[in-house]
C-alpha cells in the first residue's frame, strides 16, 4: 500500500473520494487505507510549517481523527486531498497559536531528528537534507507539496494562500537552489 | 526534479512515524468521543487551579455584597447575547430583569442608541432590540439570520430562555418582506472562547458558534470564519454543530445565485445549456468574498471544469479545466502542427516552437507573453511545459515532446 505514494506523485482522486465515503460509513479498514495513502504528504507538509517533529506527529494523529469525525461533510468532489490538507493547515496554525503561548518549550534539531530515520549517505538522504538545510521555509513548504501532494502549483496556492505567481517563482528558485546543492554534494 | 522529488518522496515515506495504531484506537466505534493530542497534552491541573480561583473570587465578592436580597436583584445570572453583526450582550438577575445592555461594536450602538432597559424585563428588551434591528437595516431578507446565545448560572433556566427567546424572535422575523433564520445555543463558561472573542472582537456566543462549526467542518478555519456576519456563518456551514439549534433558513438574496453564476461560466466559454454534462455549484468562501464554485463537465469533452464567480458581483476570478489524457483517445487539436513519428532521439521531438503554437492553438489565442517553453521529463515521456500569460489570463500546458499531444492544460486569471 505504501509503495503507492513512493511511486507516483500523481494522487488518484477518485479512490480517496471512494475511501472518504466508506470512511463517513465509520469504516476503519478505510481510514487505515487512506493513512497509507496520504500520510506522507500530511507529515511533510506539517513538518515543513511546525518545524518540530514531535508537533508534527501530534498533527499527523489529529489530522486522521478529524478526518474520521468529519469524513461525513465531505462533499465527493475529487480534491480529498486539498481538503486533507487544508485540516493538516488548520491544525498546524492552532499548533503554532498555542507554541506563542507556551515560548518556554525547547527547540529540538528537528532536520537532525528527520534525517536520522533516512539511510545516512543514501541519494534520498542527500536530496530531504538539501531541502532541510537550503530552502527558506516557504520554498521547503512548496517543494514538499509539489513532491508528496502530487498538488498543481494553483493548488499549492490556495493551500498557502499565496499568489500564484509567487508560488511559481519560489518553486523554481527552490528547484535550482537543490539542483545546485546537489551537484556540489555529487562532485565533492 | 522529477528524480528529486521522487527522492524526497521516499525519504519522508521512510520518515513518517507510526501512529495508525493509536488513531485508529482513538477513533473507536463511536463518533464524537475521539480524544485529540492537543486536548491530551492540555495542562488540566492549570485549568482546575484557574477554576477554583474564579470560584473562591465569586464567594469573596458575593460575601462582600452581603445581603442576600441585594444578590438576588443585582447579581448576573444569565448573559443573553443577540449577534447579526451587531453584538448586543445583555445581562440579566435571576429574575430577568435587565441589568445592563452591552453594545459590543459600532453597529450595536446604533441598534441601542439611546434606550434604556434597567429593570425592564429580558422579553421587553429583546423584542425592542429586534425591531430596532430591523428598522435600522440590519435584519432584511437579505441579512436575516441572527445568533441568541444564553450563558445562564442555571442551566434548566437557560435552556428554557433560549427556546423561548428563539421563538420570540422567530415569530417577530416573520414580516411581510422576508422569514429570518433564528440560530440559538447555550453558551458554557470557557476561558479560552473569552480568549478567542476578545482576541477577534465578537462575542463569547459567535466564538462558540465558530469553534463548534470548525470542529464538523475541519477544513475551516477560526481565523477565516471570524468577519463573517451570522447569516454568512449559516449559509456557509454545510453541516451544522449539533450544539446549535437553527429555525429558518439563511438568505442568499445577496448574492447573484446558483442559475446566474452558471449562465455567466457558459458565456464565458460560448457554450449552450444543452452542451453540459453536469453542473456542480455551491455557495462558497475563498479569499475574504462569497464566491460560487462552479464544477461542470462538457459532453463531448474530457475532464472537468471549475470556474469560480465571485458571488456579490457576478465577475469571474478564475477558470480551469483539467481534461485527463487518455491513451486511447489522444486529444491532438485539429488544426495544431502534425506530431512527429514517434522518436528516441531529442532531435525527433518537436521544437519548442512547434510546442507553443500547439499550446496557442489549443487556448484559441493569438498573441501571448511566454514565460516558459522547456523540454522536461515527467513520468518517463518528454513532454514541453509551456506556460504563457493572454489577456489576463495564465495558462499552463503540458505537452508530448513526440506527438504533440496536449496532455494538461489549465488556465487561470491571472491576479
Amino acid at each position: 500500500m505504501a509503495t503507492k505514494t513512493l511511486t507516483h506523485a500523481s494522487v488518484d482522486h477518485a479512490a480517496l473520494d471512494a475511501l472518504l465515503l466508506e470512511i463517513a460509513d465509520e469504516k476503519q479498514e478505510a481510514l487505515s487505507r487512506l493513512y497509507h495513502a496520504t500520510s506522507a504528504a500530511v507529515y511533510g507538509f506539517a513538518l515543513s510549517i511546525l518545524k518540530n517533529t514531535h508537533d508534527a506527529e501530534d498533527v499527523l494523529h489529529d489530522c486522521y481523527v478529524s478526518i474520521w469525525q468529519a469524513a461525513g461533510g465531505y462533499r465527493p468532489e475529487g480534491k480529498a486531498m486539498a481538503w486533507i490538507l487544508t485540516i493538516a493547515r488548520n491544525l498546524c496554525m492552532q499548533r503554532l497559536r498555542e507554541r506563542k503561548r507556551h515560548p518556554e518549550l525547547p527547540q529540538e534539531d528537528w532536520e537532525r531528528d528527520l534525517i536520522a530515520c533516512v539511510q545516512p549517505d543514501s541519494e534520498d538522504a542527500l536530496v530531504l537534507d538539501a531541502c532541510l538545510r537550503r530552502l527558506s521555509d516557504e520554498e521547503r513548504q512548496i517543494v514538499m507539496l509539489h513532491a508528496l501532494s502530487g498538488f498543481r502549483h494553483r493548488e499549492i496556492a490556495a493551500l498557502l494562500e499565496l499568489p500564484l505567481p509567487t508560488v511559481l517563482s519560489k518553486y523554481h528558485r527552490a528547484k535550482n537552489k537543490l539542483k545546485k546543492s546537489l551537484e556540489g554534494e555529487w562532485m565533492a | 526534479m522529477n528524480d528529486m522529488d521522487a527522492r524526497l518522496r521516499r525519504a519522508v515515506s521512510a520518515a513518517v512515524p507510526d501512529v495508525l495504531d493509536s488513531v485508529l484506537s482513538d477513533c473507536g466505534k463511536q463518533k464524537g468521543t475521539v480524544i485529540m493530542m492537543s486536548e491530551k497534552k492540555k495542562h488540566a491541573s492549570r485549568m482546575r487551579r484557574i477554576a477554583g480561583l474564579a470560584a473562591a473570587f465569586v464567594i469573596l465578592v458575593g460575601g462582600l455584597a452581603g445581603f442576600g436580597v441585594y444578590r438576588s436583584n443585582y447579581a448576573v445570572a444569565s448573559t443573553i447575547s443577540l449577534d447579526i453583526n451587531p453584538s448586543i450582550e445583555i445581562q440579566v438577575n435571576r429574575k430577568e430583569e435587565v441589568l445592563a445592555v452591552n453594545p459590543l461594536n459600532a453597529d450595536a450602538e446604533i441598534v441601542v442608541g439611546t434606550m434604556d432597559f434597567r429593570g425592564s424585563s429580558l422579553d421587553v428588551t429583546v423584542n425592542a432590540l429586534v425591531g430596532s434591528m430591523l428598522r435600522n437595516g440590519y435584519l432584511s431578507e437579505i441579512e436575516n439570520s441572527i445568533l441568541i446565545s444564553v450563558d445562564s448560572s442555571d442551566p434548566q433556566q437557560g435552556a428554557a430562555m433560549q427556546e423561548r427567546l428563539s421563538a420570540e424572535v422567530s415569530e417577530l422575523l416573520h414580516t411581510d418582506t422576508f422569514d429570518g433564520a433564528v440560530l440559538s445555543q447555550t453558551v458554557a463558561h470557557d476561558p479560552e472562547l473569552q480568549t478567542l472573542a476578545e482576541t477577534y472582537g465578537i462575542t463569547a456566543g459567535k466564538a462558540q458558534l465558530i469553534r463548534d462549526i470548525t470542529a464538523v467542518n475541519p477544513q475551516r478555519a477560526f481565523e477565516e470564519l471570524a468577519p463573517l456576519s451570522i447569516n454568512e456563518l449559516n449559509l456557509l456551514a454545510a453541516s451544522k454543530p449539533e450544539s446549535v439549534t437553527v429555525s429558518g433558513s439563511a438568505s442568499d438574496k445577496a448574492y447573484i445565485g446558483r442559475d446566474a453564476a452558471e449562465q455567466t461560466v457558459l458565456e464565458n466559454i460560448n457554450a449552450g445549456a444543452d452542451q453540459i454534462a453536469w453542473w456542480d455549484t455551491e455557495l462558497d468562501f475563498e479569499d475574504g468574498r462569497m464566491v460560487y464554485e462552479v464544477e461542470f463537465a462538457l459532453k463531448d469533452a474530457f475532464g472537468e471544469y471549475t470556474a469560480v464567480v465571485d458571488a456579490a458581483t457576478g465577475e469571474i476570478l478564475y477558470a480551469q479545466s483539467t481534461p485527463e489524457y487518455s491513451p486511447e483517445q489522444p486529444q491532438a487539436e485539429p488544426g495544431a502542427v502534425t506530431a512527429a513519428q514517434p522518436a528516441q532521439t531529442e532531435a525527433e521531438y518537436i521544437t519548442a516552437e512547434q510546442a507553443k503554437e500547439i499550446a496557442l492553438a489549443h487556448a484559441g489565442v493569438q498573441n501571448a507573453s511566454f514565460a516558459k517553453a522547456e523540454l522536461d521529463e515527467d513520468d518517463g515521456r518528454m513532454v514541453y511545459e509551456v506556460e504563457f500569460r493572454s489577456g489576463g489570463w495564465e495558462y499552463e500546458y503540458e505537452i508530448d515532446a513526440v506527438s504533440g499531444t496536449v496532455l494538461k492544460s489549465d488556465r487561470e486569471f491571472d491576479d
